[in-house]
């Protein structure tokens, strides 16, 4: 049911809208979905953020998130990498930090653990929304649910500290 | 579209000018202190008025026959007609479907300033009117082009319909410029009478002028119009019509694709499945599969069903079990049958 056995018939005012970058594979039905998020994307990007495909793969895509002000992430630019599944959007894509980061809820293979992306993932979420949701924790860490418990206990101990050698991290990794 | 919906209401004819003419007399009652002190403006520049409305005038004529001439090239009405239907959304702020129809009453320039001088029109008519005169005059090209174009192309019995009723509007047109071509310039105290006496004004330039204007919004709006492909509330009957590509507002809900299910209500309906981003067909907009309002495509709930079953809106469980699922599906093309009538008017 990949192919979902509907023409799809208006891949190419698609493609239009979307602008510079043209279909160089075929148009299956998580194809149609990603080129048409990748329109709204470059339509209307969230805040700080922007993504892309990363070469002319339309399922391997680049992200950057910008550290949001006031953190002790700011100011850093953070690279994610975004794969597709072939059933995207009924499974959720992986997203992996290339930019090492001092937070509690991203290993140092650059995995994190988000809830939507994995058993919260809903089909109506987009690249956007999980953007934003990373985002969101970036301002706001989650310590109770930690890929790095040494972290998450320094985050809710000793909050100051914490902060600054994430400041440090993001001054030596991330610009 | 919300609002042009409420004015294509078929109602019948008679109703609707009797409503139309109530309105307009308490507008009018309600305006009178407004329309002193226009009418002490409007005097004072009266001299400079006349002057363009000749101008115009003749301006007007031409765009008549500018348009006559162009019957033939569609596809370069439907242009101007957007051009006109754009300009107009600039100045009023409103874009509207009917509204080129609407500006009708405008198409005479005098009958515009006729309104602009009287107030006695729609609020509506007036703010476009009292705008630049350019500018109406770039509306009634678009209006009446667009007509034309539907003259053009006589293969169905729709086409038919509306190319009679822009045959009546144009001679109704017709008649309103030969009103103009009466001595208007002698007519300034008649002008000043007419606010204070209410719409019983004497003026026989003036009340022809006046009567002809709700005449031609309720004929335009009315029930005398054949359907529209596009119109929201087209019997859902009615035959497809293959030209609807020569209409011009066919992609005007193409906003609606960025909002996947925001909008549940069940009057609009997202034109894409907000999953997959295929366009939804009838039987795809007539399926509520859950009650949190969030629709999509058949192949994808299916898709959905199969695996974890949740839905995407909401993130409850869909209610059925997957050994029910063939039966919700089967249950949509029954409800396909018993929301037609309601779908009817969702549809567009």
């Amino acid at each position: 049911m990949i192919g979902g056995g509907r023409p799809s018939s208006s891949s190419a005012a698609v493609t239009a809208a979307g602008g510079t970058w043209v279909s160089t594979t075929s148009v299956s039905a998580s194809g149609k979905r990603i080129q048409r998020e990748m329109s709204e994307l470059n339509a209307d990007p969230p805040l700080h953020c922007s993504a892309g495909p990363k070469g002319d793969n339309l399922y391997h895509w680049v992200a950057t998130i910008i550290g949001p002000p006031g953190t002790p992430y700011q100011g850093g630019i953070f690279f994610l990498d975004i794969t597709f599944p072939s059933d995207y959007p009924f499974k959720p894509p992986k997203v992996v930090f290339k930019t090492r980061i001092y937070h509690c809820n991203v290993d140092a293979a650059g995995n994190l653990s988000l809830d939507i992306l994995k058993d919260s993932w809903s089909p109506a979420l987009t690249v956007s929304k999980v953007l934003t949701a990373i985002r969101a924790i970036f301002t706001n860490p989650d310590p109770y649910n930690p890929l790095i418990s040494g972290i998450a206990r320094l985050y809710l101990t000793e909050k100051a500290k914490h902060d600054e050698i994430a400041a440090e991290w993001t001054l030596r990794f991330a610009k | 579209m919300d609002s042009d919906s409420i004015n294509t209401t078929p109602s019948p004819s008679a109703n609707n000018c009797k409503d139309f003419s109530r309105k307009k007399r308490r507008s009018a009652k309600l305006k009178q202190c407004k329309l002193d002190a226009r009418r002490e403006q409007w005097l004072s520049q009266s001299a400079v008025k006349n002057k363009g409305c000749c101008k115009e005038g003749t301006n007007g004529g031409d765009l008549k026959q500018r348009a006559q001439g162009q019957t033939d090239c569609l596809l370069e009405n439907l242009e101007i007609s957007r051009r006109g239907e754009a300009n107009r959304g600039r100045e009023t702020g409103l874009v509207k479907h009917e509204s080129d129809s609407e500006s009708l009453p405008s198409n005479s320039p005098m009958n515009s300033i006729l309104l602009e001088g009287t107030g006695s029109g729609t609020s509506f008519t007036n703010s476009s009117s009292s705008s630049s005169s350019t500018s109406s005059g770039g509306c009634c090209s678009g209006s009446i082009t667009e007509e034309e174009g539907d003259d053009g192309c006589l293969d169905d019995w729709e086409a038919v319909a509306d190319a009679l009723a822009a045959d009546d509007d144009k001679r109704e047109m017709e008649r309103n410029n030969n009103n103009r071509e009466n001595p208007f310039l002698g007519s300034t105290p008649e002008h000043e009478q007419n606010p204070q006496l209410g719409l019983k004004g004497e003026g026989s330039d003036l009340r022809n002028a006046k009567l002809e204007c709700p005449r031609m919004v309720q004929r335009v709006t009315g029930s005398s119009r054949a359907w529209r492909a596009d119109d929201a509330f087209r019997p859902q009957s009615l035959p497809n019509l293959s030209k609807q590509r020569s209409f011009p507002n066919t992609d005007r809900h193409f906003g609606q694709r960025g909002v996947p299910w925001m909008r549940s209500s069940p009057f609009t309906v997202p034109s894409s499945c907000p999953i997959c981003y295929e366009d939804l067909d009838f039987t795809d907009s007539s399926f509520f599969p859950c009650l949190c309002g969030f629709r999509l495509c058949l192949f994808c709930h299916k898709r959905i069903l199969e695996e974890d079953g949740r839905c995407p809106g909401c993130r409850k469980q869909y209610e059925q079990d997957p050994v029910e699922a063939e039966a919700s599906i089967q249950e949509g093309s029954l409800t396909f049958r018993l929301a037609r009538s309601s779908s009817m008017f969702a549809r567009s």
